[in-house]
Formats: structure tokens, sequence, C-alpha cells
């Protein structure tokens, strides 16, 4: 009986935190709907019917959840281990690049070998990608979240520069030459892009489930998001452990570049991403960091964005009030954090959080 | 031509410097605040859709500046008092405002993308008597909209209340040691709240100069990541007033000219639009190397990163 409650108890406690911020957000938004003379019922109805009713609409879904899949990993890898990956973006942008050319220049190539010769190449553009902010972070004590801020335009430009005039593709629109078949990601369905690529992310996610809960690494990347200065006097070389962190977390993002390319598009267009990397952040938040969770969150999003081309035809309203909603979970959940640790801290004098606080340390 | 350029250079730099200003104000009080381009958004929405509503020039800037507090306020709020990360409730912010203003404009104008009117009011541009006579000066200097004007008097202000004054002391004492400014005394929540309202307020300038006095319309993410260059000035120039418009002067007339060239010499424009967030970078590696010739040889990993 005891042991059931305790069960129970750590089954429900973690998911308290983001259901509360999922309901705020859906309150926030019926407000807005309302706002816009709209009916929420109808909008939040039509959304998740539009996501989720029939495999025609199911399947956009899964394709919409599949980026988010690679994007909320690679976050939720860094944000576990106590590292801000807001890069995510570039690192997709660049792991595109990669299976975009590999996937035209290296045709000829048998599919055993051309495939994941060509993922192999968006994991390592993404790892190159994220190696700038990960390697002025750990040797030169640059803050990540600045470089990683500045590498995101940088990739998009970069990548346009290249898929506009370097290796344009002949023809009046603004990508590189044509992925070979033999590098394509196998398509599920006749009603959208679904493909391959969504099982690579849920077997990734599933591989980094067990990583974490059952390596020695994968306990320590935790200790070093819970306490690095722990971590550090206990023997770990937290310096080392970290660039791992945030190569292996770039090289997931640039995953999802590989399957918006490979899967997708069968091609590198040039601006391709709707922000995938950026709502990859709501959804490691929203998992709080838990692979598993990742999942549950990008299927949730999936189904929003899916939803929303319905909810376009039906009132009007579309992807941006998801988008909305996101990001307001983002932002309550960012706020959770105190709420766990120290509630005493939100009530305390504005003059009392005047603490000394330890000088920028070095050890 | 080269009058051409610096006189559309110094009104393409408009919200940029305006921008650069709000941000380095809370630069110098210890926040790297990267939701600019939301206040930016927001503010350019509002000022559309009121000066389109009012038929006045004067309520559309009032309500850009008004709502671009406000987010800021919001922001404020979830950074001081619910202790989330500056950074990700900064991204929050900012998308939020993109998604909001995007779903607005179809919510209320019934566009996807952009919306504009011949009803909605325009700055006229203002000759200045005596210097508009003056030959390269003349044509590059006069002839503006107001707030061309109030924007570059705004930067010897801003130098002025930071260097010069009681409150600008304070400001720099919070931004360089935060522990020691609360031991004397100052109150170190009132100043960020206050930083993080006057960028609020600079951003919602730079929104309403935007949509009303660079264009004419709204734009669903018409800020186009000037936000973000905006943080790249200050980071360069250290978040001093003047170097800042200085650079942020710089990195407009690049994206000027990242309009212009192509059509003269086929370079591609992305390479000069590059330039600021690569020239930042480069800074940053500087610094960081200044700093780590500096450090403790057997450092290992440094925990408490700005």
């Amino acid at each position: 009986m005891e042991n059931l409650r305790v069960l129970i108890k750590s089954l429900a406690l973690p998911l308290i935190a983001p259901v509360v911020a999922i309901a705020i957000a859906a309150v926030v938004g019926a407000i807005l709907i309302v706002l816009l003379g709209r009916s929420p019922l109808e909008v939040y109805q039509t959304l998740l019917e539009g996501g989720l009713s029939g495999w025609p609409n199911l399947s956009v879904t899964l394709q919409m959840t599949t980026p988010l899949l690679f994007t909320g990993l690679s976050v939720a890898i860094a944000f576990r281990a106590g590292l801000w990956n807001i890069g995510a973006e570039g690192q997709m942008l660049i792991g595109a690049l990669f299976a975009g050319v590999a996937g035209y220049a290296l045709a000829g190539l048998p599919t055993i070998v051309h495939l994941p010769l060509c993922i192999a190449l968006g994991f390592l553009g993404g790892l190159l990608w994220a190696s700038i902010p990960a390697l002025l972070r750990v040797y030169l004590g640059v803050n990540e979240l600045v470089v990683c801020l500045m590498l995101n335009p940088i990739a998009l430009l970069l990548t346009g520069y290249i898929s506009t005039k370097a290796l344009k593709a002949p023809g009046p629109t603004n990508k590189l030459p044509d992925v070979a078949q033999t590098a394509y990601l196998p398509s599920f369905s006749i009603y959208s892009q679904l493909n391959a690529g969504i099982i690579l992310g849920i077997a990734i996610c599933i591989f980094f489930l067990a990583f974490n809960a059952t390596t020695v690494r994968g306990f320590i990347w935790k200790l070093i998001g819970l306490n690095p200065r722990f971590a550090h006097y206990g023997g770990i070389d937290v310096k080392t452990n970290a660039l791992w962190i945030m190569l292996v977390s770039g090289g997931v993002a640039g995953l999802a570049g590989v399957e918006q390319v490979l899967g997708q598009y069968h091609a590198f267009y040039d601006n391709f991403s709707p922000g995938f990397g950026f709502d990859g952040i709501a959804v490691a938040m929203l998992a709080n960091s838990n692979p598993l969770g990742v999942i549950a969150a990008s299927f949730l999003f999936g189904t929003l964005n899916g939803g929303s081309a319905v909810l376009q035809m039906t009132t009007g309203l579309s992807k941006y009030f998801v988008q909305v909603l996101q990001f307001i979970v983002v932002l309550v959940l960012a706020a959770r954090f105190v709420w766990h640790r120290k509630p005493g801290a939100i009530k305390r004098k504005a003059p009392a959080t005047a603490q000394p606080q330890p000088v920028s340390q070095e050890v | 031509m080269i009058e051409e350029l610096a006189f559309s250079a110094l009104r393409i730099s408009v919200p940029l410097v305006l921008a650069a200003l709000g941000g380095l104000l809370t630069f110098q009080a210890g926040i790297l605040n990267i939701a600019l381009d939301g206040f930016m958004i927001v503010a350019a929405f509002a000022a559309v859709a009121f000066a389109y509503a009012t038929g006045s020039l004067t309520i559309g800037i009032l309500a850009a500046v008004i709502c671009s507090m406000l987010l800021a306020a919001l922001l404020v709020v979830f950074n001081l008092r619910f202790k989330a990360h500056i950074f990700i409730a900064g991204i929050a912010v900012t998308f939020i405002a993109y998604g909001l203003t995007a779903l607005l404009l179809e919510g209320i104008f019934g566009q996807d993308g952009m919306f504009t009117s011949s009803e909605i009011p325009t700055f006229p541009s203002i000759d200045i008597p005596v210097v508009k006579d003056i030959p390269f000066i003349g044509p590059v200097i006069s002839g503006h909209t107001l707030l061309v004007y109030v924007t570059y008097l705004a930067i010897p202000v801003v130098y002025w209340v930071l260097y010069k004054t009681r409150w600008g002391l304070r400001v720099r004492v919070v931004g360089e040691a935060e522990a020691a400014a609360a031991a004397a005394g100052v109150n170190v929540d009132r100043i960020k709240i206050e930083t993080m309202l006057a960028s609020g307020f600079f951003c919602g300038l730079a929104g309403a100069y935007l949509s009303l006095g660079y264009v004419s319309l709204f734009a669903k993410q018409m800020t186009n990541d000037r936000g973000l260059i905006a943080i790249a000035a200050i980071i360069f120039a250290k978040g001093n007033p003047y170097a800042t418009a200085l650079v942020a002067l710089l990195f407009g007339l690049a994206s000027a000219l990242s309009i212009r060239l192509p059509e003269v010499t086929g370079i591609a424009p992305q390479i000069l639009q590059l330039i600021p967030y690569v020239v930042t970078i480069l800074a940053l590696v500087v610094v960081g190397i200044r700093n780590a010739r500096a450090r403790n040889k057997h450092g290992s990993w440094n925990f408490d990163i700005a």
C-alpha cells in the first residue's frame, strides 16, 4: 500500500508542472480568442480534431511531430546538464545543409551506404556548428547563450548564400539540387510527408532514455546539471563532459535537418525552417528534459500544429495561435524552478535579494 | 550617390540605434535583454493599428511605447519576481510577441503577413532652416522625419544620464557589482526594473519608427532581427552609448549596402548581412582569450558566467 502511494507520487509529481503550464496557456489562449470574437471551445475543438481525427490528419500531425523530436531532444540533452543550447535552429540548418549536399553530390552509391552516410554527415554538421559555442564556452569561458544566439542568423545567412548562389540548383527556386533517390528516408503516407525519420526520432529518444537511466555517463551528465561544483569536487572532468554534451546536442539537432531534407523536401531549400529549433526549447522545457517527455511534448505540439491548418480554414486563425500557446508554456515553465526549490525566495522583500554572491569563481 | 547613401544610412539605422540605446541601459545594469525584437514588433503593430484607427500619429506612437513597456514589465516580472532565466524568458516573450502580432493581424485585419492602408498617417519630413543649405551636410542631415532627430539627440542624453547623474551611477554599480550596490543601499531590483522599462520605451519608439516612419505598413516579423543586431552592437561596444550608437550605425550601413550593392556588383547580400554577427562573436573571442590568459592556470570550469 505504502509502495503504491510512493509509486503514484513519483509518477504524478513530475506531471504537475507541465499540466499547470498547459492549463495556464490554454486559459490565456482562450481569453485571446474571446477578444478576437471567436469561440474558445470551437477553436480548441477544431485544433484537436484537426490534429487527431482520421489518418490523413494524424499523419500530418506525426509529420509535424518529427522535427520536434530531434530539436526537443537536442535542447533537452544540454538542458539536463545545465547547459542552454538555444542554437538548435542553426545546428539544424547546418545539419540539413550537410545532408542536402551529400544527398546529391554522392549520388550513385547504393542506398545501404548512401542513406546512412547522409544521416551521419547531417549529425556531423550539427555537431560541428555546436562545437563553436561549446569550445568557446569550455576553453574561453564565453557565454554559450550569446554565441548560440548569434550563430543562428549566421547559419541562416550562410545556408542562404550557399543555396541561392554558390551551389544553387538551376531553375527559379532557391534550393540545392535534388537529393538522389538512394538517400530518401522512406515515406509512409500519401496524405503527408510523414517518413521514416519519425522512427529514427523515437528510437533516438528511447536510446537516450536508456542512456540517462542506465549508464554512468548519463548519470554524470545529470550530476553536472544538478551541481557542477559538486561534480567537479567529486572528481568529474566537467570541462570535457560539457564539451561532449554540447556536441551531442548539436548533432541531434542536425538530425532534425536531415529528416527535413531527406524525408520531407528531398532537397535543401533556402529558409525552410519555420523555427523548429526554437520550438525545441518549448518541447524540452515541457518535457523537463526527459526523453519520454520529449516524445509526449513533441506529439502535443505536433497535434496543435497539425490542427492549425484546419483551424486556418474554418476560423482564419492559424499556427500563430499555436506559437503563442507554445511560448506561454515556456514562459510559465521558466518561472517554475523557484516554486520548486525555494518557495521563500519570492516573498522576500526586494533589497534583501542582495546577498553576497560568489564572484565568478574558477577552481 | 554618397549623399544619398549617407542619408538612407541615417534613416535605416534609426530603429537599430534606438533599440541599442534601450538595450544598453539594461546591459549597464547587468541584464542582457534579448527580447528587444519582441518589444519592437509589438510596438510596430500597436503603432500601425492605433494610427490607422484614430488617424493620429501621436496616439500611434504613444500606443507603441505603452505596449512595448508593458511587455518589458512582463519580462522583468518573470525575471525578478519569478526568477525565470532572462534568456529563456526573453526568447519566450519574443516569440509570444511574434506570434501575437501575426495572430492579431489575422484576427483583426484579416491579413496573413502584411497590412497597409492609405489611411495610415505618415510623418512629414522636417527641413532644418540654415543647415539644409550647407553643401553635402545639408542633404544628409536635413529633411528627415521627427523620430530621426529624436533618435540622434537621444544618444548624448542617454550618455549624460548614465555618466553624469546619480541614477546612472547606480545603474552602472548594479551592473558592475550587484552585491556591493545592495550593500551600499541601492535598491537593485528597482534599478533593474527602471532600466528594463526604459528599454521598453526606446524599443517602443524603434517599433513605431519601423512601421510608421520608415514605411507605412506592418508585416509579421518585420523587425528582421534588428534587435539581435542591436545586441551585437551593444556587446561589441561594451555598452558605451556613443560607441554603441556608432557601431549600430555602421551595422545599419552594412545592411543598407546589402540591399544596394548586389544590384551594382553582384555580391551576395548575405555576406554583408553576416558582418554584425560575425564581428560580435570575434569580439567575444578576443575578450575570452584575454580573460583566459588572466585566469588561474588550473582553472577547470567557469561556473558562473554572466
